[in-house]
């Protein structure tokens, strides 16, 4: 039977559809993410939190998440929001995120939640071994220099919409 | 003067033409006939009687003077004798008054009117003459009863209130004498307030909380014997046939009749709501006051007073949704006797069906009574019939308009029924045949020996109310039942089992009680054999189990004495426990049975520590007693605040509450994401929660209680989370 690609749509939306259902379930603490409009599931925003005992303890960073067309067989987009920009040796200043699981490792038993976990814990093991920022690489190990740069970058999110 | 001419016609007649001769012959002079005149006229006392004279030879005199012209005179002076004369009425009607004002005696009023009754006969003019006659008349009445004090209405109302009883022979005289005296022109409504008063002693006597027999019809019956006779005396007494008595009284006795009604219907108004309480019983009340208000209108009142009486006797928290509803189908009843077309029931139902759909409990009372659960609402002599409105059939040749004080609003719904009626207190079907699974689930569950039929013939009724497609969930559900039958059979064919589980699908039952409850030791093996059996049988299904459902029979072995009982199985695992070690805590026990909390473990322990199988040790700890100890054996008093869920599905109150909750994830997530919105947009984007169905009042309800728990702010128009 040929697949149309509104049968397409229609099933990746309903994917979209259930794991926004996981995701609001399972609840964990500091992530979170929603549709921008009820119109279109493909664009969403999150929002992470720096785990405790982490640099990043206490702040907060929203994500910009794009979802394509043929979800979940290629992975969604992810960036940090330009409103949030975050310092860390994985993401760039544009705020692309270096994660293997968004690029070559992406599977299609990923869903948001388990790459919002993911981020999370990014934010407080980065991998040094392939940094986007090399400055923020190479400050990591003094955590002292690395939070006054993290702070100089960071901007508190205010609820705006 | 119907007397004097029948009486005294012929001698009249001589008379006059003796006067006529002798005046010819003027052998009576003025003078002589002005003497003779007034002395037969002047009025004496009782006792002294005129002079005896020639009847005729007064006559004379008397037209003599009419002759001269004189009779202005004449009559001027018998009024002035008359009022030299008063003083004996005047002294009689004082001592008289003053000696029934000491002794209330009715029979003092009517020694007295008797003696007036003479003074009147003593002192009418003789002979007599028309100007004259009436003269007089009018000049007793009026000095009568300027005597007569104010204390004399009430008197002469007590003296009617005893002529009633009496014989109607008596009674002729006596009202002669009132009629001779002008008392029943004075005291006309006098009279008929005594009726009145006779009616509403009456009633107030034989009617109030007397429901069972057609007290109109004895009312009128007493009406006919007793005050109808009586009233002929004063309002017949012209009438020569029974005819025109009958039709000179009639008027009157349909003015009491319709005093009868009202008073009778008042008081049925005032008892309406017991009367309703009282239903089947009060049956004959009700027709009675169907009759009375064809003849009297009283419908506002009724609807009124019965509103009132609802308001405060029945739409309160106070009272049992059960009772709110059988009171409902009663006034239902009841009102459809009294009115038929239904319009008083559609005015007095109106706050009650708003207050029913208020109450969280009620669509369960109501399909707990369809299904026939301790409920008497529902009428089996009724036919079910399937649940819908009927158009108004204006080609009815019997069709009739609405009554007068039908509103606007007002639909006749002449062929519902009562279940009709109930399940219309809502807008949709669905909230039943939702309320319907729940309670069908609880039912199902509760039966063990495997006999569903009754639940089947019920399901089978409510199909002709409800349709079959809504039902449908329900047939699956008994289909599992059965079907659970069937698996047992064939798995305890393959290997036995000592447990024979009731296997559902979860898609098609209710949400049942979740548990964290784990069987440990034998069950668990019990249960794991025949999962495995299970899967063998339908490899394409799987078994969740809900283990705290159920029932155990065990037989507990202890060192000197075996405890042979019926138990759940949350205390049945406990029990198993205790035979692998003597003494647990209760924080041993939680954990071991998956996390339990502690409450429902003690409910548990607080069984055995009854049968006398555990004691609790204090510090939480409890052991097994292996030798039965008589000593330790205390009734322990089971804390009321534990108490028994014996509901194994879950309500869908719940359900609803449960379903909240996960909006308020999604509203969580929207306004932590794209940050304050207002309420329209939250409620745009719930659409993306599954099976969201609220309005935007409910939502705003919602996150008003939401403000109040200090979760969200309201600021600018604009909701938004509160951190």
């Amino acid at each position: 039977m040929p697949v149309t690609s509104s049968d397409v749509g229609a099933s990746v939306t309903k994917r979209l559809g259930s794991e926004l259902m996981t995701l609001m379930m399972a609840s964990s603490p500091g992530i979170s993410a929603f549709p921008k409009t009820d119109a279109n599931l493909f664009e969403w925003i999150g929002t992470i939190e720096g785990a405790p005992s982490t640099v990043y303890e206490g702040l907060s960073f929203k994500l910009n998440i794009t979802f394509p067309p043929n979800y979940p067989y290629v992975a969604p987009v992810i960036k940090f929001d330009p409103i949030s920009p975050c310092y860390h040796p994985n993401v760039d200043l544009q705020g692309n995120i270096c994660l293997d699981i968004l690029q070559d490792k992406w599977s299609a038993i990923y869903n948001v939640h388990t790459i919002l976990l993911s981020l999370q814990s990014l934010l407080g093991e980065p991998n040094n071994a392939s940094p986007l920022n090399a400055d923020a690489a190479n400050l990591w190990d003094s955590p002292e220099e690395f939070k006054v740069q993290l702070m100089r970058h960071y901007r508190p999110l205010k609820d705006s919409a | 003067m119907a007397n004097f001419d029948e009486i005294f016609g012929e001698q009249w007649k001589r008379s006059v033409e003796k006067i006529c001769g002798a005046s010819e012959s003027s052998s009576l002079g003025f003078s002589q006939a002005w003497e003779i005149a007034t002395s037969a006229l002047k009025p004496r006392p009782l006792n002294e009687h005129p002079p005896p004279r020639d009847q005729a030879l007064v006559l004379a005199a008397v037209q003599r003077i009419h002759k001269a012209k004189m009779t202005p005179f004449l009559i001027d002076s018998f009024l002035g004798d008359l009022r030299k004369c008063e003083h004996f009425i005047e002294s009689e009607i004082n001592e008289s008054m003053g000696r029934y004002d000491a002794s209330q005696d009715p029979n003092e009023v009517a020694q007295l009117i008797d003696r007036l009754a003479q003074w009147y006969k003593h002192w009418v003019p003789n002979p007599n003459s028309q100007s004259l006659y009436k003269t007089f008349q009018l000049a007793f009445q009026t000095h009568l009863f300027s005597f007569l004090p104010l204390s004399f209405p009430d008197a002469f109302k007590a003296l009617l209130v005893e002529t009633i009883g009496q014989p109607v022979e008596s009674n002729v005289i006596v009202f002669q004498r009132f009629e001779v005296l002008g008392f029943l022109d004075r005291y006309e409504s006098l009279l008929a307030s005594v009726v009145y008063q006779q009616i509403e002693l009456r009633v107030a006597e034989t009617c109030p909380k007397e429901w069972t027999s057609r007290k109109l019809a004895d009312l009128r019956t007493w009406l006919k014997e007793k005050i109808v006779p009586w009233l002929a005396a004063p309002y017949a007494r012209g009438a020569r046939t029974v005819e025109d008595a009958r039709a000179m009284v009639s008027g009157i006795i349909s003015r009491f009749d319709f005093h009868v009604c009202r008073t009778l219907c008042d008081l049925r108004i005032k008892e309406i709501f017991d009367i309703i309480v009282d239903y089947p019983d009060s049956m004959d009340a009700l027709i009675d006051l169907k009759e009375c208000l064809t003849r009297v209108d009283q419908r506002p009142q009724l609807v009124t007073a019965l509103r009132k009486a609802n308001h405060k006797r029945l739409l309160h928290p106070g009272a049992d949704t059960k009772d709110i509803l059988s009171q409902y189908v009663s006034t239902i009843k009841c009102l459809r006797i009294v009115d038929p077309p239904g319009v008083l029931l559609y005015k007095v139902a109106d706050p009650i069906r708003r207050y029913l759909r208020e109450r969280p409990d009620t669509i369960r009372s109501i399909v707990s009574s369809l299904v026939g659960e301790g409920g008497d609402l529902i009428d089996e002599s009724e036919q079910p019939g399937p649940v819908q409105t009927v158009a108004e059939d204006f080609s009815d040749p019997n069709w009739e308009p609405e009554p007068i004080d039908a509103g606007p609003e007002f639909r006749t719904s002449r062929p519902s029924d009562v279940i009709t009626t109930l399940v219309s207190i809502y807008d949709s079907k669905d909230l039943f045949v939702k309320e319907l699974q729940v309670l069908l689930a609880q039912r199902l569950l509760a039966i063990t020996d495997g006999n569903f039929e009754k639940e089947r013939r019920n399901i089978e009724i409510l199909k002709l109310r409800f349709g079959e497609a809504a039902l449908q969930v329900c047939e699956v559900m008994l289909k599992d039942m059965t079907d659970s039958k069937r698996i047992d059979h064939h798995i305890q064919a393959q290997g036995q089992s000592i447990m024979h589980p009731t296997v559902i699908s979860r898609h098609f039952w209710p949400p049942l009680q979740g548990s964290r409850l784990r069987m440990p030791g034998q069950f668990r093996e019990i249960q794991e054999n025949y999962g495995r059996g299970f899967s063998a049988f339908k490899p394409d299904k799987r078994l969740r189990w809900l283990p705290h459902l159920g029932e155990v029979h065990l037989d507990v072995e202890l060192s000197d004495r075996t405890v042979s009982v019926e138990v759940s199985p949350l205390e049945a695992a406990i029990i198993e426990l205790f035979s692998s070690k003597p003494v647990w805590s209760m924080d041993e026990i939680s954990v071991k049975l998956g996390q339990l909390d502690h409450v429902t473990v003690q409910k548990g322990l607080l069984t055995w520590i009854e049968h006398g199988v555990v004691s609790d040790q204090g510090d939480n700890t409890f052991r097994l007693l292996e030798q039965a100890s008589t000593s330790d054996v205390r009734p322990a008093a089971r804390p009321m605040d534990i108490i028994e869920d014996t509901s194994p599905v879950v309500t869908t109150e719940q359900q609803q509450a449960d379903q909240m909750r996960i909006y308020w994830q999604f509203i969580q997530g929207m306004l932590t994401n794209i940050g304050p919105m207002p309420i329209e947009r939250i409620q745009g984007m719930l659409r993306l929660a599954p099976g969201y169905d609220r309005t935007v009042e409910q939502l705003g309800g919602f996150l008003e209680a939401a403000r109040r728990e200090g979760l969200v702010l309201f600021m600018g128009g604009m909701w938004q989370l509160n951190r």
